[in-house]
């Protein structure tokens, strides 16, 4: 009963919440400098093409009975029609968003496969020699600092002046070729990776250095335990809630689009085209976007949250307290 | 620890060398045959696929339609589908397309005799009444073409194969505005039965079909069967990657899985100079960069044309050509230099006159110590042009903010609102293939789009119906001269440099045909001749 009460309060605030994202997208993109008309039609529209395609899209009623026609019809799934393309949202979105996703496939997997184990390891040793440590902070600060348009325009660079055996640019869908598709994603996914890995390398690190003072840790060494049996038994998941969350947010921004990664290898994802969007007023693109990535920040924290429940059952009861 | 002189030495060479000027690119490709940047060579077995990337997609909500295509992307794009009844050459003469000939009996009709054996892509013959269907069509809609040809009367069918075209007034520009897309044939019978919606979907006369298309990603063309100009197109497939980053193109380029990119960086031929199979050919372009001197601003700033006449004198088209657009633009008038006829920029009134006249024209209007903002796109090399134009304004006393905005913030910020409250914006027109048809723009009433910061100016109306009804020879000269000098006089839109087009492909792979100089921004226009070396 208590984990159903949880998880309505959660639904209802995730509800809440996406409900003033709704009218912050909204007005922003009706903010926007330059209308629809400027833009999409371009200057030399008459003012009857404008009126016309203000018509077709709603743009000609007001903006409050804009929202309202928006938000009701996106409760149902349906997020109007792209200016440009002519196509629905839902649609465009439907065939960009195997792109992002396996690009964030790539990217978690990175974190997972190789953050985790690095961050674990550094903090193991961080008694060892000095040079190790400092050479493991070291690379993981250079990870998190150099800027991803920078590492990637290097790795553009390189990859394409000089015979490098990989193909930068452009994308293969997994369907079409499998091959072609690791080929294609290799390069923006190790790009992307670099960032994942130090940051997650960081989190667990620090993470893990903060439980290998615990007590416990210490009766678990007097005891006899063998170091990596103490590591996964007792470490791991006492010191897994920050790496979780750490995981979780960078999933749901990895979702919501790696915009930078997208542009410089000509990746046709949500991040590219939200950015378009929003360069050609494309408003019902930016709002179903937008609204979008907010949907995954949220379902990942709530995520986060009861994760964090799972395998700290201290959090439910520090709620429980709270109430008393 | 002391560094080894010889370290220095090198380092302080190598500064000084990256100081000096920029190595002459030479992967430039070099034709012998006149008007042309390269002529694909014939003897190159046909067949293949082709993969392009361009800078952006067509995109507009009035979808596929040419007629209402306004954009030298879109033109480009569509130009693999659809035919026109004349062409330009490279020389920018008028040339057979879908009308294999035409009589010009009166200055004010034309006879178009139709080519035989030509068909839309569904396998029906193209007649006179789709010539007649298409020219009715765009007279009766809202594209921006009807206004460029002509004051069109009458258009009849005189048999299956002739048409006859009849103006209200002579108007040389005609033939000219006919060989771009908006003006192409389209299929009437098929338009008008509904069986054709051609915002949505493409159906011309032209060596490819279309065979898939994602907005904003890709579009395949595939070659069409029975195109009536034999052997041709040479490529069985075109691939075109729609690619909005410059690093991405080049980087497609020089990996080799583009064969044609399309550029905006210009330095791009130095950049890729010595990577080897590559070729970056500089086409000359009519577009040109112009300022706009908003005559409605804020405070009566432009309002005065004694002001705007002063910013004219200070513009050094030169340094704009050669710092912005490193020396690959030229100074133009308002007939964009290239086009036979052109003016010559440094006879126009601004170029005879000093800076001393700009100055004392400024106090003679009492505008001593204007300030102003200058509104610039983003996008390469605008920002490098609005830097120029500051520099330049400061020599009498000017002094310019530059406010970098996105395409839209921009285009919201000049077209926005009537009267229009900027102060100075900068843009670039594209100039068409007659010297006379851009200057159409500068009679606010005609163009629409410039009513919000441009006062009508009955002198230089009539020199733009002069210029554009007086008949080519010296005659003609004399009228774009003086089109030009009042477009240089007025100075509420002051035309600047040209705009070049940078075009890079694998010499290795590819040969293509490219005209030195392009009207209508048709990297594309030899599209069905271009050879595949390796494929």
């Amino acid at each position: 009963m208590r984990l159903f009460s949880w998880w309505l309060r959660r639904a209802l605030s995730a509800v809440v919440t996406l409900f003033l994202v709704s009218i912050l997208i909204f007005a922003a993109s009706r903010l926007m400098p330059g209308g629809f008309a400027e833009v999409v039609l371009g200057p030399f529209a008459t003012p009857e093409q404008k009126a016309e395609v203000a018509a077709k899209y709603g743009l000609d009623e007001s903006i409050v009975v804009q929202y309202w026609l928006w938000l009701t019809t996106a409760l149902t799934g349906d997020f109007g029609i792209s200016m440009i393309s002519g196509e629905p949202v839902t649609t465009e979105f439907g065939l960009r968003l195997p792109v992002t996703a396996e690009l964030a496939l790539f990217g978690v997997a990175a974190a997972l496969l190789i953050g985790v184990p690095l961050g674990v390891w550094t903090a193991v040793r961080a008694g060892g020699r000095r040079g190790r440590a400092a050479l493991g902070r070291l690379a993981s600060g250079l990870g998190v600092s150099v800027p991803e348009f920078v590492l990637g325009s290097i790795v553009v660079f390189l990859f394409s002046r000089y015979a490098l055996g990989l193909t930068v640019g452009g994308y293969v869908p997994v369907g079409e070729d499998p091959v072609g598709n690791l080929q294609s994603m290799l390069l923006p996914a190790a790009v992307l990776s670099v960032f994942v890995i130090a940051v997650t390398a960081r989190t667990t690190r620090d993470a893990v250095l903060g439980v290998l003072v615990e007590p416990y840790i210490t009766a678990a060494i007097a005891r006899g335990e063998s170091p990596g049996f103490i590591v996964v038994r007792h470490v791991l998941r006492n010191a897994s809630i920050p790496v979780v969350t750490v995981l979780t947010t960078v999933t749901a921004y990895l979702l919501g689009g790696a915009v930078i990664i997208e542009y410089l290898f000509n990746l046709p994802g949500v991040g590219t085209y939200i950015v378009q969007a929003v360069g050609r007023r494309d408003y019902a693109v930016v709002q179903a976007g937008v609204l979008l990535a907010a949907v995954v920040f949220i379902v990942m924290n709530t995520l986060t949250d009861a994760a964090a429940g799972v395998l700290d059952p201290r959090f439910g009861s520090a709620a429980k307290g709270r109430k008393r | 620890m002391r560094i080894p002189r010889i370290l220095c030495a090198v380092a302080a060479t190598a500064v000084l060398a990256s100081c000096s000027a920029a190595p002459v690119s030479d992967n430039a490709p070099t034709s012998e045959v006149p008007g042309y940047l390269a002529v694909a060579d014939e003897a190159v077995t046909s067949g293949g696929t082709l993969d392009l990337q361009m800078t952006v997609d067509n995109g507009a909500p009035t979808g596929l339609d040419p007629q209402l295509a306004d954009v030298a992307t879109s033109w480009q794009l569509m130009s693999l589908v659809y035919e026109t009844l004349v062409t330009v050459g490279p020389d920018f003469s008028i040339e057979p397309a879908l009308a294999e000939s035409w009589d010009n009996p009166s200055p004010t009709e034309y006879v178009f005799n139709l080519r035989e054996g030509v068909t839309f892509s569904n396998g029906r013959a193209m007649t006179a009444d789709d010539v007649v269907g298409s020219f009715e069509r765009l007279l009766a809609g809202q594209g921006v073409w009807k206004t460029q040809i002509g004051p069109v009367e009458k258009v009849s069918k005189v048999d299956d194969r002739t048409v006859s075209v009849t103006l209200s007034s002579p108007y040389q520009p005609f033939l000219a505005s006919l060989a771009n897309v908006p003006a192409a044939v389209l299929p009437m019978q098929e338009i008008e039965d509904g069986s054709v919606d051609i915002t949505k979907e493409m159906l011309g006369t032209g060596p490819f079909v279309v065979k898939s298309h994602r907005q904003d990603v890709s579009w395949q063309f595939t070659r069409r069967d029975g195109y009536w100009a034999e052997g041709k197109p040479s490529a069985d497939t075109v691939n075109i990657t729609i690619a909005g980053q410059e690093q991405a193109r080049m980087a497609a380029l020089q990996n080799g899985s583009a064969d044609l990119v399309m550029l905006g960086n210009v330095d791009a031929p130095e950049l890729l100079n010595g990577v080897r199979g590559t070729a970056v050919g500089t086409q000359a372009t009519t577009d040109f960069y112009y300022l706009m001197l908003n005559s409605n601003a804020p405070g009566g700033k432009f309002d005065d044309p004694r002001v705007r006449q002063a910013i004219n004198i200070a513009m050094d088209r030169d340094a704009i050509a050669d710092s912005a657009l490193g020396g690959l633009g030229k100074p133009t008038g308002v007939t964009p230099a290239g086009l036979p006829g052109s003016c010559d920029p440094a006879l126009l009134p601004s170029a005879r006159a000093d800076l001393d006249r700009a100055r004392q024209l400024l106090k003679e209007a009492g505008a001593e110590n204007l300030t102003f903002e200058l509104a610039a796109y983003s996008t390469a090399p605008a920002p490098a042009v609005a830097q120029v134009i500051q520099q330049n304004l400061q020599r009498i006393g000017i002094t310019v903010n530059i406010e970098q905005l996105d395409e839209g913030s921009w285009s919201g910020k000049v077209y926005g609102e009537v009267p229009a409250t900027f102060d100075a914006a900068l843009s670039w027109f594209a100039g068409y293939a007659d010297a006379a048809m851009v200057g159409k723009w500068w009679n606010p009433e005609q163009a629409g789009f410039n009513l919000g910061f441009m006062e009508p100016n009955a002198e230089l109306n009539t020199a733009i119906d002069k210029a554009i009804a007086t008949p080519a020879g010296p005659e003609r000269d004399t009228a774009l001269q003086q089109l030009c000098d009042a477009v240089d006089t007025d100075a509420q839109m002051i035309p600047l440099v040209t705009r070049p087009a940078l075009i890079g492909y694998r010499s290795d792979a590819l040969s293509p045909t490219l005209y030195a100089t392009e009207g209508y921004g048709n990297v594309f226009r030899g599209i069905a001749d271009f050879r595949l070396l390796t494929k």
